[in-house]
Protein backbone atom coordinates (compact mmCIF):
# COMPACT_ATOMS: atom_id res chain seq x y z
CA UNK A 1 0.00 0.00 0.00
CA UNK A 2 2.71 2.43 1.06
CA UNK A 3 4.94 1.31 -1.82
CA UNK A 4 2.14 1.83 -4.31
CA UNK A 5 1.51 5.31 -2.94
CA UNK A 6 5.15 6.31 -3.26
CA UNK A 7 5.32 4.85 -6.77
CA UNK A 8 2.26 6.90 -7.69
CA UNK A 9 3.94 10.00 -6.27
CA UNK A 10 7.07 9.43 -8.38
CA UNK A 11 4.94 8.86 -11.46
CA UNK A 12 3.03 12.12 -10.94
CA UNK A 13 6.19 14.15 -10.38
CA UNK A 14 7.84 12.65 -13.46
CA UNK A 15 4.81 13.51 -15.58
CA UNK A 16 4.74 17.07 -14.25
CA UNK A 17 8.45 17.48 -15.04
CA UNK A 18 7.93 16.19 -18.57
CA UNK A 19 5.02 18.58 -19.01
CA UNK A 20 7.26 21.44 -17.90
CA UNK A 21 10.08 20.48 -20.24
CA UNK A 22 8.13 19.66 -23.44
CA UNK A 23 7.90 23.23 -24.77
CA UNK A 24 11.65 23.68 -24.25
CA UNK A 25 12.40 20.45 -26.09
CA UNK A 26 10.11 21.37 -28.98
CA UNK A 27 11.82 24.76 -29.19
CA UNK A 28 15.21 23.06 -29.32
CA UNK A 29 14.07 20.64 -32.04
CA UNK A 30 12.57 23.44 -34.13
CA UNK A 31 15.72 25.53 -33.80
CA UNK A 32 17.83 22.74 -35.28
CA UNK A 33 15.73 22.09 -38.39
CA UNK A 34 16.68 23.30 -41.87
CA UNK A 35 14.55 26.13 -43.30
CA UNK A 36 13.10 23.74 -45.89
CA UNK A 37 11.71 21.41 -43.29
CA UNK A 38 8.55 23.33 -42.52
CA UNK A 39 6.37 20.29 -42.20
CA UNK A 40 7.78 17.58 -40.07
CA UNK A 41 8.69 14.79 -42.42
CA UNK A 42 9.95 11.57 -40.93
CA UNK A 43 10.48 11.42 -37.21
CA UNK A 44 9.38 14.74 -35.76
CA UNK A 45 11.46 14.21 -32.64
CA UNK A 46 14.79 14.04 -34.51
CA UNK A 47 15.96 17.42 -35.84
CA UNK A 48 18.38 18.04 -38.71
CA UNK A 49 21.09 19.50 -36.44
CA UNK A 50 21.30 22.55 -38.67
CA UNK A 51 23.25 24.98 -36.47
CA UNK A 52 23.37 27.72 -39.08
CA UNK A 53 19.99 28.94 -37.70
CA UNK A 54 21.78 30.18 -34.61
CA UNK A 55 24.35 32.17 -36.60
CA UNK A 56 21.65 33.70 -38.79
CA UNK A 57 19.41 34.46 -35.81
CA UNK A 58 22.29 36.09 -33.93
CA UNK A 59 23.31 38.39 -36.79
CA UNK A 60 19.92 39.21 -38.30
CA UNK A 61 18.10 39.99 -35.08
CA UNK A 62 18.95 42.64 -32.53
CA UNK A 63 19.45 40.04 -29.83
CA UNK A 64 23.09 40.81 -28.98
CA UNK A 65 22.48 44.52 -28.27
CA UNK A 66 19.25 43.62 -26.50
CA UNK A 67 20.97 41.20 -24.13
CA UNK A 68 23.58 43.85 -23.24
CA UNK A 69 20.78 46.38 -22.65
CA UNK A 70 18.77 43.97 -20.51
CA UNK A 71 21.87 43.05 -18.50
CA UNK A 72 22.80 46.70 -17.85
CA UNK A 73 19.22 47.62 -16.88
CA UNK A 74 18.97 44.63 -14.54
CA UNK A 75 22.31 45.30 -12.83
CA UNK A 76 21.67 49.03 -12.37
CA UNK A 77 18.14 48.45 -11.07
CA UNK A 78 19.21 45.74 -8.63
CA UNK A 79 22.00 47.97 -7.22
CA UNK A 80 19.51 50.77 -6.61
CA UNK A 81 16.94 48.41 -5.05
CA UNK A 82 19.47 46.81 -2.71
CA UNK A 83 21.28 49.98 -1.59
CA UNK A 84 18.27 52.27 -1.16
CA UNK A 85 15.99 49.46 0.05
CA UNK A 86 18.40 48.24 2.74
CA UNK A 87 19.13 51.78 3.97
CA UNK A 88 15.45 52.64 4.25
CA UNK A 89 14.58 49.30 5.87
CA UNK A 90 17.33 49.79 8.46
CA UNK A 91 16.17 53.11 9.80
CA UNK A 92 12.52 51.98 9.67
CA UNK A 93 13.31 48.78 11.56
CA UNK A 94 15.51 50.45 14.20
CA UNK A 95 14.11 53.94 14.82
CA UNK A 96 10.51 54.72 15.60
CA UNK A 97 10.36 58.17 14.01
CA UNK A 98 6.93 59.24 12.92
CA UNK A 99 8.01 59.92 9.32
CA UNK A 100 9.70 56.52 9.13
CA UNK A 101 6.34 54.94 9.97
CA UNK A 102 4.65 57.14 7.40
CA UNK A 103 7.13 56.20 4.66
CA UNK A 104 6.80 52.52 5.49
CA UNK A 105 3.01 52.75 5.42
CA UNK A 106 3.01 54.45 2.02
CA UNK A 107 5.45 51.93 0.55
CA UNK A 108 3.52 48.92 1.86
CA UNK A 109 0.16 50.14 0.61
CA UNK A 110 1.64 50.84 -2.84
CA UNK A 111 2.97 47.26 -3.00
CA UNK A 112 -0.47 46.27 -4.29
CA UNK A 113 -0.37 48.61 -7.30
CA UNK A 114 1.02 47.04 -10.46
CA UNK A 115 3.36 49.23 -12.52
CA UNK A 116 1.06 49.34 -15.55
CA UNK A 117 -1.41 51.57 -13.65
CA UNK A 118 0.76 54.69 -13.74
CA UNK A 119 2.74 53.95 -16.86
CA UNK A 120 1.04 56.61 -19.00
CA UNK A 121 1.62 59.59 -16.67
CA UNK A 122 5.09 58.19 -16.00
CA UNK A 123 5.68 58.26 -19.74
CA UNK A 124 5.04 62.01 -19.88
CA UNK A 125 7.30 62.52 -16.86
CA UNK A 126 10.05 60.48 -18.53
CA UNK A 127 9.83 62.74 -21.60
CA UNK A 128 10.24 65.81 -19.38
CA UNK A 129 13.23 64.23 -17.63
CA UNK A 130 14.76 63.24 -21.00
CA UNK A 131 14.78 59.68 -19.64
CA UNK A 132 12.93 58.11 -22.58
CA UNK A 133 15.08 55.64 -24.52
CA UNK A 134 17.77 55.63 -21.85
CA UNK A 135 18.88 52.56 -19.98
CA UNK A 136 19.20 54.49 -16.69
CA UNK A 137 15.63 55.73 -17.00
CA UNK A 138 14.28 52.25 -17.53
CA UNK A 139 16.47 50.95 -14.66
CA UNK A 140 15.06 53.59 -12.28
CA UNK A 141 11.47 52.72 -13.29
CA UNK A 142 12.10 49.01 -12.69
CA UNK A 143 13.84 49.77 -9.39
CA UNK A 144 10.93 51.90 -8.20
CA UNK A 145 8.44 49.12 -8.96
CA UNK A 146 10.45 46.67 -6.85
CA UNK A 147 11.36 49.07 -4.03
CA UNK A 148 8.34 48.52 -1.69
CA UNK A 149 8.76 44.75 -1.72
CA UNK A 150 12.51 44.99 -1.08
CA UNK A 151 12.02 47.38 1.87
CA UNK A 152 9.44 44.92 3.21
CA UNK A 153 11.80 41.94 2.91
CA UNK A 154 14.85 43.78 4.34
CA UNK A 155 12.72 45.22 7.15
CA UNK A 156 11.57 41.76 8.24
CA UNK A 157 15.11 40.45 8.19
CA UNK A 158 16.74 43.39 10.02
CA UNK A 159 14.12 43.22 12.79
CA UNK A 160 15.15 39.63 13.43
CA UNK A 161 18.77 40.76 14.03
CA UNK A 162 19.59 41.66 17.68
CA UNK A 163 20.26 45.32 18.39
CA UNK A 164 23.34 44.44 20.44
CA UNK A 165 25.15 43.88 17.16
CA UNK A 166 25.57 47.60 16.57
CA UNK A 167 25.35 48.82 20.15
CA UNK A 168 28.92 47.91 21.08
CA UNK A 169 30.15 49.73 18.00
CA UNK A 170 28.08 52.77 18.98
CA UNK A 171 29.73 52.69 22.44
CA UNK A 172 33.09 52.89 20.72
CA UNK A 173 32.01 56.07 19.02
CA UNK A 174 30.91 54.71 15.69
CA UNK A 175 27.83 56.42 14.22
CA UNK A 176 24.62 54.48 13.54
CA UNK A 177 25.03 55.26 9.86
CA UNK A 178 28.47 53.76 9.52
CA UNK A 179 27.70 50.85 11.84
CA UNK A 180 24.90 49.97 9.42
CA UNK A 181 27.33 49.74 6.54
CA UNK A 182 30.02 47.95 8.54
CA UNK A 183 27.97 45.53 10.61
CA UNK A 184 24.41 45.08 9.33
CA UNK A 185 24.75 45.41 5.56
CA UNK A 186 27.18 42.46 5.21
CA UNK A 187 24.68 40.28 7.14
CA UNK A 188 21.87 40.91 4.65
CA UNK A 189 23.07 38.31 2.12
CA UNK A 190 20.03 35.96 2.37
CA UNK A 191 17.62 38.83 1.81
CA UNK A 192 19.76 40.19 -1.01
CA UNK A 193 19.66 36.86 -2.82
CA UNK A 194 15.89 36.60 -2.34
CA UNK A 195 15.46 40.09 -3.77
CA UNK A 196 17.80 39.40 -6.69
CA UNK A 197 15.86 36.26 -7.60
CA UNK A 198 12.39 37.70 -7.04
CA UNK A 199 13.08 40.82 -9.10
CA UNK A 200 16.06 40.12 -11.35
CA UNK A 201 14.26 37.86 -13.84
CA UNK A 202 11.23 40.15 -13.89
CA UNK A 203 13.39 43.17 -14.76
CA UNK A 204 15.29 41.25 -17.45
CA UNK A 205 11.94 40.12 -18.92
CA UNK A 206 10.07 43.42 -18.52
CA UNK A 207 7.97 44.01 -21.61
CA UNK A 208 4.84 45.95 -20.62
CA UNK A 209 6.85 49.04 -19.62
CA UNK A 210 9.74 48.63 -22.05
CA UNK A 211 7.15 49.05 -24.81
CA UNK A 212 6.66 52.62 -23.54
CA UNK A 213 10.10 53.67 -22.37
CA UNK A 214 12.49 51.97 -24.80
CA UNK A 215 11.12 52.66 -28.26
CA UNK A 216 14.46 53.25 -30.00
CA UNK A 217 15.57 50.02 -31.66
CA UNK A 218 19.10 50.38 -30.29
CA UNK A 219 17.74 50.51 -26.73
CA UNK A 220 15.38 47.52 -27.03
CA UNK A 221 15.57 44.87 -24.33
CA UNK A 222 15.33 41.12 -24.90
CA UNK A 223 11.52 40.64 -25.09
CA UNK A 224 11.20 43.65 -27.38
CA UNK A 225 13.97 42.52 -29.72
CA UNK A 226 12.34 39.10 -29.99
CA UNK A 227 8.85 40.44 -30.57
CA UNK A 228 10.10 42.79 -33.32
CA UNK A 229 12.08 39.96 -34.91
CA UNK A 230 9.14 37.54 -34.71
CA UNK A 231 6.59 39.97 -36.07
CA UNK A 232 8.58 40.57 -39.24
CA UNK A 233 8.21 36.90 -40.21
CA UNK A 234 4.44 36.78 -39.60
CA UNK A 235 4.38 33.09 -38.80
CA UNK A 236 7.08 31.90 -41.21
CA UNK A 237 10.76 30.92 -40.65
CA UNK A 238 10.06 29.12 -37.41
CA UNK A 239 13.49 27.60 -37.28
CA UNK A 240 15.06 31.07 -37.09
CA UNK A 241 12.53 32.26 -34.51
CA UNK A 242 13.17 29.19 -32.40
CA UNK A 243 16.96 29.54 -32.61
CA UNK A 244 16.82 33.20 -31.56
CA UNK A 245 14.50 32.34 -28.68
CA UNK A 246 16.96 29.68 -27.52
CA UNK A 247 19.78 32.26 -27.62
CA UNK A 248 17.65 34.60 -25.48
CA UNK A 249 16.73 31.89 -22.97
CA UNK A 250 20.23 30.43 -22.42
CA UNK A 251 21.66 33.25 -20.23
CA UNK A 252 18.49 33.25 -18.10
CA UNK A 253 18.72 29.51 -17.52
CA UNK A 254 22.44 29.79 -16.69
CA UNK A 255 21.74 32.54 -14.14
CA UNK A 256 18.93 30.44 -12.70
CA UNK A 257 21.18 27.40 -12.31
CA UNK A 258 23.71 29.61 -10.57
CA UNK A 259 21.23 31.08 -8.07
CA UNK A 260 18.64 28.31 -7.73
CA UNK A 261 20.19 26.83 -4.59
CA UNK A 262 19.62 30.15 -2.86
CA UNK A 263 16.15 30.51 -4.35
CA UNK A 264 14.27 28.26 -1.95
CA UNK A 265 16.35 29.38 1.03
CA UNK A 266 16.08 33.02 0.05
CA UNK A 267 12.32 32.73 -0.38
CA UNK A 268 11.88 30.92 2.94
CA UNK A 269 14.10 33.29 4.93
CA UNK A 270 13.22 36.49 3.18
CA UNK A 271 9.77 36.53 1.68
CA UNK A 272 7.81 34.30 4.03
CA UNK A 273 9.25 35.40 7.35
CA UNK A 274 9.43 39.04 6.34
CA UNK B 1 16.58 52.95 25.81
CA UNK B 2 19.69 54.72 24.66
CA UNK B 3 19.34 58.29 23.65
CA UNK B 4 19.39 58.62 19.89
CA UNK B 5 20.77 61.82 18.51
CA UNK B 6 19.79 63.12 15.14
CA UNK B 7 22.34 61.94 12.63
CA UNK B 8 22.67 60.51 9.17
CA UNK B 9 20.69 57.47 10.30
CA UNK B 10 17.64 59.68 10.76
CA UNK B 11 17.45 60.39 7.06
CA UNK B 12 18.30 56.97 5.64
CA UNK B 13 14.80 56.34 4.33
CA UNK B 14 14.79 59.57 2.35
CA UNK B 15 16.70 58.46 -0.80
CA UNK B 16 14.31 55.54 -1.28
CA UNK B 17 11.32 57.75 -0.59
CA UNK B 18 12.59 60.43 -2.99
CA UNK B 19 12.97 57.90 -5.81
CA UNK B 20 9.56 56.47 -5.02
CA UNK B 21 7.95 59.88 -4.96
CA UNK B 22 9.37 60.93 -8.33
CA UNK B 23 8.72 57.70 -10.24
CA UNK B 24 5.60 56.42 -8.50
CA UNK B 25 3.64 58.83 -6.29
CA UNK B 26 3.97 61.87 -8.55
CA UNK B 27 2.84 59.98 -11.71
CA UNK B 28 0.00 58.44 -9.70
CA UNK B 29 -1.27 61.90 -8.70
CA UNK B 30 -0.63 63.29 -12.16
CA UNK B 31 -2.62 60.40 -13.63
CA UNK B 32 -5.68 61.34 -11.60
CA UNK B 33 -5.47 64.86 -13.01
CA UNK B 34 -4.87 63.62 -16.57
CA UNK B 35 -7.86 61.29 -16.40
CA UNK B 36 -10.13 64.33 -16.19
CA UNK B 37 -8.84 65.82 -19.45
CA UNK B 38 -9.12 65.07 -23.16
CA UNK B 39 -5.33 65.26 -23.62
CA UNK B 40 -4.02 63.55 -26.76
CA UNK B 41 -0.36 63.68 -25.76
CA UNK B 42 0.56 66.76 -27.83
CA UNK B 43 -1.98 69.56 -27.87
CA UNK B 44 -3.41 71.64 -25.04
CA UNK B 45 -5.47 69.54 -22.63
CA UNK B 46 -9.04 70.57 -21.82
CA UNK B 47 -10.83 69.69 -18.61
CA UNK B 48 -13.70 67.33 -19.42
CA UNK B 49 -14.75 66.21 -15.95
CA UNK B 50 -15.80 62.58 -15.73
CA UNK B 51 -16.43 62.23 -19.47
CA UNK B 52 -13.59 59.70 -19.91
CA UNK B 53 -15.11 57.45 -17.25
CA UNK B 54 -18.56 57.75 -18.82
CA UNK B 55 -17.10 57.01 -22.26
CA UNK B 56 -15.38 53.92 -20.87
CA UNK B 57 -18.62 52.40 -19.64
CA UNK B 58 -20.33 53.15 -22.95
CA UNK B 59 -17.60 51.52 -25.05
CA UNK B 60 -18.33 47.90 -25.97
CA UNK B 61 -14.65 47.16 -26.53
CA UNK B 62 -13.77 48.44 -23.05
CA UNK B 63 -16.57 46.48 -21.38
CA UNK B 64 -15.47 43.36 -23.21
CA UNK B 65 -11.92 44.00 -21.95
CA UNK B 66 -13.22 44.02 -18.39
CA UNK B 67 -15.02 40.74 -19.03
CA UNK B 68 -11.89 39.17 -20.55
CA UNK B 69 -9.63 40.41 -17.75
CA UNK B 70 -12.00 39.15 -15.05
CA UNK B 71 -12.55 35.80 -16.80
CA UNK B 72 -8.81 35.33 -17.12
CA UNK B 73 -8.30 36.10 -13.43
CA UNK B 74 -11.23 33.92 -12.30
CA UNK B 75 -9.74 31.06 -14.29
CA UNK B 76 -6.07 31.69 -13.46
CA UNK B 77 -5.84 32.73 -9.82
CA UNK B 78 -7.76 29.80 -8.21
CA UNK B 79 -6.33 27.23 -10.62
CA UNK B 80 -2.77 28.45 -9.99
CA UNK B 81 -3.29 28.04 -6.25
CA UNK B 82 -4.89 24.61 -6.54
CA UNK B 83 -2.23 23.30 -8.92
CA UNK B 84 0.60 24.94 -6.98
CA UNK B 85 -0.64 23.49 -3.69
CA UNK B 86 -1.11 20.08 -5.33
CA UNK B 87 2.46 20.14 -6.63
CA UNK B 88 3.75 21.25 -3.22
CA UNK B 89 1.90 18.42 -1.42
CA UNK B 90 3.36 15.93 -3.90
CA UNK B 91 6.85 17.30 -3.36
CA UNK B 92 6.66 17.64 0.44
CA UNK B 93 8.08 14.26 1.35
CA UNK B 94 11.41 12.53 1.44
CA UNK B 95 11.87 11.54 -2.18
CA UNK B 96 14.92 11.19 -4.37
CA UNK B 97 15.61 13.86 -6.96
CA UNK B 98 13.39 16.37 -5.21
CA UNK B 99 15.76 19.30 -5.79
CA UNK B 100 16.01 18.47 -9.49
CA UNK B 101 12.21 18.18 -9.88
CA UNK B 102 11.66 21.45 -8.01
CA UNK B 103 14.12 23.18 -10.32
CA UNK B 104 12.45 21.82 -13.46
CA UNK B 105 8.97 22.79 -12.30
CA UNK B 106 10.16 26.30 -11.44
CA UNK B 107 12.00 26.70 -14.75
CA UNK B 108 9.08 28.06 -16.87
CA UNK B 109 8.54 30.91 -14.38
CA UNK B 110 11.91 32.53 -15.07
CA UNK B 111 11.36 32.78 -18.83
CA UNK B 112 9.75 35.92 -20.22
CA UNK B 113 5.99 35.29 -20.57
CA UNK B 114 6.26 36.95 -23.96
CA UNK B 115 8.71 34.29 -25.18
CA UNK B 116 6.56 31.60 -23.53
CA UNK B 117 3.57 32.84 -25.49
CA UNK B 118 5.53 32.56 -28.74
CA UNK B 119 6.69 29.05 -27.88
CA UNK B 120 3.12 27.93 -27.19
CA UNK B 121 2.04 29.61 -30.39
CA UNK B 122 4.58 27.48 -32.28
CA UNK B 123 3.15 24.42 -30.53
CA UNK B 124 -0.52 25.18 -31.06
CA UNK B 125 -0.68 26.88 -34.45
CA UNK B 126 -3.40 25.28 -36.58
CA UNK B 127 -2.25 23.08 -39.46
CA UNK B 128 1.46 23.66 -38.85
CA UNK B 129 1.97 23.53 -35.10
CA UNK B 130 3.95 20.84 -33.38
CA UNK B 131 0.95 19.37 -31.59
CA UNK B 132 -0.94 19.08 -34.88
CA UNK B 133 1.88 17.01 -36.34
CA UNK B 134 2.09 14.75 -33.32
CA UNK B 135 -1.65 14.10 -33.59
CA UNK B 136 -1.39 13.76 -37.37
CA UNK B 137 1.33 11.12 -37.05
CA UNK B 138 -0.95 9.21 -34.71
CA UNK B 139 -3.75 9.46 -37.25
CA UNK B 140 -5.82 11.65 -34.94
CA UNK B 141 -5.54 14.97 -36.79
CA UNK B 142 -9.26 15.56 -36.31
CA UNK B 143 -8.65 15.94 -32.56
CA UNK B 144 -6.84 19.15 -33.25
CA UNK B 145 -8.90 22.31 -33.18
CA UNK B 146 -8.08 25.85 -34.18
CA UNK B 147 -7.94 26.82 -30.53
CA UNK B 148 -6.52 30.32 -30.79
CA UNK B 149 -9.25 31.38 -33.25
CA UNK B 150 -12.31 31.18 -30.99
CA UNK B 151 -12.98 33.27 -27.89
CA UNK B 152 -13.76 30.48 -25.43
CA UNK B 153 -10.91 28.23 -26.51
CA UNK B 154 -8.34 31.02 -26.71
CA UNK B 155 -9.28 32.14 -23.19
CA UNK B 156 -8.83 28.56 -22.06
CA UNK B 157 -5.42 28.37 -23.77
CA UNK B 158 -4.32 31.66 -22.15
CA UNK B 159 -5.38 30.48 -18.69
CA UNK B 160 -3.76 27.07 -19.07
CA UNK B 161 -0.49 28.46 -20.42
CA UNK B 162 -0.37 30.98 -17.57
CA UNK B 163 -1.05 28.27 -14.99
CA UNK B 164 1.53 26.03 -16.63
CA UNK B 165 4.12 28.80 -16.46
CA UNK B 166 3.60 30.05 -12.89
CA UNK B 167 2.51 26.87 -11.03
CA UNK B 168 6.17 26.38 -10.06
CA UNK B 169 6.39 29.79 -8.42
CA UNK B 170 3.20 29.18 -6.43
CA UNK B 171 4.48 25.71 -5.53
CA UNK B 172 7.75 27.03 -4.10
CA UNK B 173 5.95 29.40 -1.72
CA UNK B 174 3.56 26.64 -0.58
CA UNK B 175 6.52 24.29 -0.17
CA UNK B 176 8.30 26.79 2.06
CA UNK B 177 5.10 27.09 4.11
CA UNK B 178 4.63 23.31 4.36
CA UNK B 179 8.19 22.80 5.54
CA UNK B 180 7.64 25.28 8.35
CA UNK B 181 4.82 23.15 9.85
CA UNK B 182 6.24 21.12 12.77
CA UNK B 183 5.81 17.36 12.37
CA UNK B 184 4.63 16.96 15.99
CA UNK B 185 1.36 18.66 15.10
CA UNK B 186 0.55 15.89 12.62
CA UNK B 187 1.51 13.28 15.19
CA UNK B 188 -0.78 14.87 17.78
CA UNK B 189 -3.66 15.03 15.33
CA UNK B 190 -3.08 11.38 14.44
CA UNK B 191 -3.22 10.44 18.13
CA UNK B 192 -6.54 12.24 18.40
CA UNK B 193 -7.80 10.01 15.60
CA UNK B 194 -7.90 12.57 12.81
CA UNK B 195 -8.07 11.08 9.31
CA UNK B 196 -5.56 12.24 6.71
CA UNK B 197 -8.26 14.47 5.22
CA UNK B 198 -8.99 15.86 8.68
CA UNK B 199 -5.30 16.53 9.27
CA UNK B 200 -5.14 18.41 5.98
CA UNK B 201 -8.24 20.45 6.82
CA UNK B 202 -7.44 21.25 10.45
CA UNK B 203 -3.62 21.25 10.58
CA UNK B 204 -2.19 21.95 7.13
CA UNK B 205 -4.59 24.60 5.84
CA UNK B 206 -4.70 26.82 8.96
CA UNK B 207 -0.90 26.80 9.25
CA UNK B 208 -0.48 27.53 5.56
CA UNK B 209 -2.41 30.81 5.83
CA UNK B 210 0.68 33.06 5.40
CA UNK B 211 1.64 31.23 2.17
CA UNK B 212 -1.96 31.21 0.96
CA UNK B 213 -2.15 34.94 1.55
CA UNK B 214 1.03 35.71 -0.42
CA UNK B 215 0.02 33.42 -3.27
CA UNK B 216 -3.59 34.55 -3.54
CA UNK B 217 -2.72 38.24 -3.47
CA UNK B 218 0.17 38.02 -5.96
CA UNK B 219 -1.87 35.80 -8.30
CA UNK B 220 -4.83 38.17 -8.23
CA UNK B 221 -2.61 41.16 -9.01
CA UNK B 222 -0.63 39.26 -11.65
CA UNK B 223 -3.63 37.84 -13.49
CA UNK B 224 -5.65 41.07 -13.46
CA UNK B 225 -2.73 43.00 -14.97
CA UNK B 226 -1.77 40.31 -17.50
CA UNK B 227 -0.04 41.71 -20.58
CA UNK B 228 2.87 39.80 -22.17
CA UNK B 229 1.36 36.39 -22.70
CA UNK B 230 -1.79 37.76 -24.32
CA UNK B 231 0.32 39.95 -26.62
CA UNK B 232 2.32 37.02 -27.95
CA UNK B 233 -0.31 34.24 -27.94
CA UNK B 234 -3.39 35.96 -29.33
CA UNK B 235 -2.36 39.62 -29.71
CA UNK B 236 -5.73 40.41 -28.13
CA UNK B 237 -7.50 38.68 -31.00
CA UNK B 238 -9.59 37.39 -32.64
CA UNK B 239 -10.68 40.99 -33.17
CA UNK B 240 -10.39 42.65 -29.77
CA UNK B 241 -12.05 39.75 -27.95
CA UNK B 242 -9.12 38.61 -25.78
CA UNK B 243 -7.69 42.09 -25.28
CA UNK B 244 -7.09 42.79 -21.59
CA UNK B 245 -7.28 46.12 -19.78
CA UNK B 246 -3.50 46.57 -19.62
CA UNK B 247 -3.20 46.10 -23.40
CA UNK B 248 -6.13 48.48 -23.91
CA UNK B 249 -4.30 51.13 -21.83
CA UNK B 250 -1.21 50.83 -24.01
CA UNK B 251 -3.17 50.94 -27.27
CA UNK B 252 -5.24 53.93 -26.18
CA UNK B 253 -2.09 55.78 -25.15
CA UNK B 254 -0.50 55.09 -28.54
CA UNK B 255 -3.80 55.99 -30.19
CA UNK B 256 -3.43 59.59 -28.91
CA UNK B 257 -6.08 59.10 -26.21
CA UNK B 258 -3.67 59.79 -23.37
CA UNK B 259 -6.24 61.30 -20.99
CA UNK B 260 -8.67 58.46 -21.61
CA UNK B 261 -6.01 55.79 -21.06
CA UNK B 262 -5.20 57.19 -17.59
CA UNK B 263 -8.91 57.00 -16.75
CA UNK B 264 -8.86 53.33 -17.77
CA UNK B 265 -5.83 52.82 -15.50
CA UNK B 266 -7.74 54.28 -12.54
CA UNK B 267 -10.70 51.97 -13.24
CA UNK B 268 -8.27 49.06 -13.44
CA UNK B 269 -6.76 50.11 -10.10
CA UNK B 270 -10.14 49.66 -8.38
CA UNK B 271 -10.79 46.39 -10.20
CA UNK B 272 -7.55 45.07 -8.65
CA UNK B 273 -7.95 46.73 -5.24
CA UNK B 274 -11.36 45.23 -4.38
CA UNK B 275 -10.49 41.49 -4.68
CA UNK B 276 -7.08 42.09 -3.06
CA UNK B 277 -8.61 43.76 -0.01
CA UNK B 278 -11.31 41.08 0.25
CA UNK B 279 -8.80 38.23 0.09
CA UNK B 280 -6.51 39.95 2.59
CA UNK B 281 -9.37 40.43 5.03
CA UNK B 282 -10.47 36.80 4.61
CA UNK B 283 -6.99 35.40 5.27
CA UNK B 284 -6.56 37.73 8.25
CA UNK B 285 -9.79 36.54 9.88
CA UNK B 286 -8.81 32.91 9.32
CA UNK B 287 -5.39 33.45 10.86
CA UNK B 288 -7.04 34.50 14.14
CA UNK B 289 -8.84 31.15 14.60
Amino acid sequence: MRRAASLFRYLCITLICILCLIPFLVLLILSLNTPKRVFYEGNIFIPDFYFYNYIEGWFKSNICTAMINSALITIMALCVIILLGAMAAYTIARFNYRFNKLIFGILISCMMIPGIINTVPLYTLMIDLKAINTLWGMALVCATNALPQSVFVFHGFIRSLPKELEESAIMDGCSWFSSFWRIIFPLLKPSVSAIVILNGFGIWNNYSQAVFFLQDRRKHNVPQALSVYFQQFAGAKWNLMAATAVIAIVPVILAFLLFQKNLIKGLTDGALKG
Amino acid sequence: MREKKIGLHTFMALPAFALFSVFFLYPLMKGIGMSLTDWDGIRQANFVGLNNFIAFFQDDRALNNIRTTLLFAIGSAPLLNIVGLGYALLMDSKIKGKGMARMIIYLPAIISPLIMGYIWYLLLQPGRGFLYHVLDNMGKASWFGNWTAGYATSMLVLVLVNVWQYAGMTMVIYLAGLQAIPGELYEAAKMDGASSLGRFRFVTIPLLIPSIRINVVTNIIGSLSVFDIVMSLTGGGPGYSTETLSIYIMRMCYGSKTGYSTAVAIIMFFIILVPVLISMRMTRAKAMD
